[in-house]
């Protein structure tokens, strides 16, 4: 039956209050998830107090504050700190979303930070993305000809370059991947919606020429179909991109090759 | 747990098992069917409620009533198992209840749908 | 969210509820005396508060199933949408369910 309560040694208990700054006025709390694989310890949950004085107003500031002053142990992953490489997305407040985008300002009381849901956790906030990246490169996500190549490029209209708009700006970060409760409960067998989504910027691509395969790659009763439209996706996608429309598109062509 | 299988071996598994749209579009057709189908049923418990025995059997029998009843239940029944076995499928994972879940949900509704249609044959045919 | 999982749990409810169905037929084609039982049965109080749920959870059911079949076409899809709609569902499922009862029991009066 699928688990609705963690394992014994996964079970999440309080703990250590970090001591607050000195001289601080402006003072929030920050409630953050740590787990090492380098102990025999359960996760916990440490309490930290940040100077928003000192510090710059996103999530992710807070969070390289807090290892630049407090506690140099805390681990996440961070890189352009502008919304565009998708390391840093994790689950703030209780929505899965990128801590560099996330303001703190847009969070009332603790800000609880937790790594993205349903994912092994390689240590505090770092999940372990390896199966969301094969599942990508189980859709084959380049492009696929059998004709003789043009002199020059793959040519195509501007009309048909728009259908990949709201598709190619897709940056990985996973977060709706993670929040699709089909995703936590069917993970290994069910592609999820990030993956969807790129398979669909492929299938609709015009200069692509393997639809027919790629749709049969999907012909399947959890690859695709375990999307139930429940739209946790697109509440979360922090580029406000539609992973449910992509999906129902999917499903649109799936059915109109056999009706 | 050491897992030497590469994770696209994992994630490629079994292969696509090459249908699924059937069941998708099945779902989709008794569920536009059930909305007339199950506001007539609606509306017939409605006019029938309070009534005696006799005049039940009386709106039953007539051919019309039989004929759309006929097809409410088995739109609905139809449309509960495909339902059912989504719901079996996304949360048990381990043999053999898996299995055994799934061949209920086929028996149930197989049974409960021969015994309706009985019922109401019976009734409109005067037995 | 909250609505996908009770488009669920009605859906599961309903399944299970088929058995009212196919006992009330089962009774009908049998003999008066058992349609007698079964009609007392659910026109007790618990019967008719079964009963009351059953038809909330049809029609919650219902909606929430037009919306997939919209959804399904394409339309409807965007966030600001699919959370209006969310919200309008149990309204919706109430308002219907009352009216449904109105009329029974004005049918049951006349």
């Amino acid at each position: 039956m699928v688990q609705l309560t963690l394992p014994k040694n996964s079970q999440i208990r309080d703990g250590k209050v970090w001591p607050k700054p000195e001289g601080a006025a402006n003072l929030r709390e920050y409630k953050v998830y740590r787990w090492s694989p380098d102990d025999e310890e359960n996760p916990r949950v440490d309490t930290y107090y940040v100077d928003a004085d000192d510090c710059g107003p996103m999530i992710l500031d807070a969070l390289v504050w807090i290892k630049n002053k407090i506690d140099p142990t805390l681990t996440f992953r961070r890189s352009c700190r502008e919304g565009i490489c998708g390391s840093c997305s994790m689950n703030i407040d209780g929505t899965n979303t990128l801590a560099c985008t996330k303001g703190a300002d847009e969070v009332s009381g603790a800000v609880k930070v937790y790594p993205l849901p349903h994912m092994p956790v390689v240590k505090d906030l770092v999940p372990d993305l390896t199966v969301p990246y094969a599942q990508l490169s189980s859709i084959q996500p380049w492009l696929q000809t059998v004709s003789p190549e043009p002199a020059k490029e793959w040519e195509q209209s501007r009309e048909d370059r728009a259908k990949l708009d709201g598709l190619y700006e897709c940056i990985l970060c996973f977060c709706c991947q993670t929040s699709c409760p089909s995703y936590w409960w069917n993970g290994e067998r069910y592609l999820g919606p990030a993956v969807l989504l790129q398979a669909y910027r492929w299938l609709i691509d015009s200069r692509d020429e393997n639809t027919g395969e790629r749709l049969d790659n999907l012909e399947d009763p959890f690859r695709l179909y375990r999307c139930h439209t429940i739209m946790n996706c697109t509440q979360a996608c922090p580029k406000g991109l539609n992973p449910a429309k992509a999906i129902a598109e999917i499903k649109k062509m799936m059915v109109e090759r056999r009706v | 747990m050491a897992r030497f299988r590469t994770p696209l071996a994992v994630v490629r598994g079994l292969g696509s098992a090459r249908e699924g749209t059937e069941h998708f579009w099945r779902q989709r057709l008794t569920a536009v069917a059930n909305v007339p189908l199950v506001l007539f049923f609606v509306g017939l418990m409605v006019a029938l409620n309070g009534a005696s025995h006799a005049q039940v059997v009386a709106t039953l029998a007539n051919p019309f009533v039989t004929i759309v009843m006929l097809l409410a239940l088995a739109s609905m029944l139809y449309h509960m198992k495909l339902g059912m076995q989504v719901v079996i499928e996304d949360y048990v994972h381990s043999e053999p209840l898996r299995t055994i879940l799934i061949m209920l949900n086929i028996f149930f509704p197989l049974v409960a749908g021969l015994v309706s249609a009985f019922a109401l044959l019976k009734i409109s045919f005067g037995g | 969210m909250a609505m996908s999982i009770l488009h669920r749990i009605t859906g599961s409810a309903l399944y299970f509820g088929t058995l009212i169905i196919v006992w009330w037929l089962i009774a009908a084609a049998t003999s008066p005396s058992h349609f007698e039982t079964v009609n007392w049965v659910l026109g007790s109080l618990i019967g008719r508060l079964v009963l009351f749920g059953y038809t909330w959870v049809l029609m919650h059911h219902m909606i929430g199933g037009i919306r997939h079949l919209v959804w399904d076409t394409g339309l409807g899809l965007e966030k600001s949408s699919s959370t209006r709609i969310a919200i309008a569902m149990p309204f919706i499922s109430v308002a219907l369910t009352v009216l449904i009862w109105v009329v029974g029991y004005m049918v049951r009066g006349a």
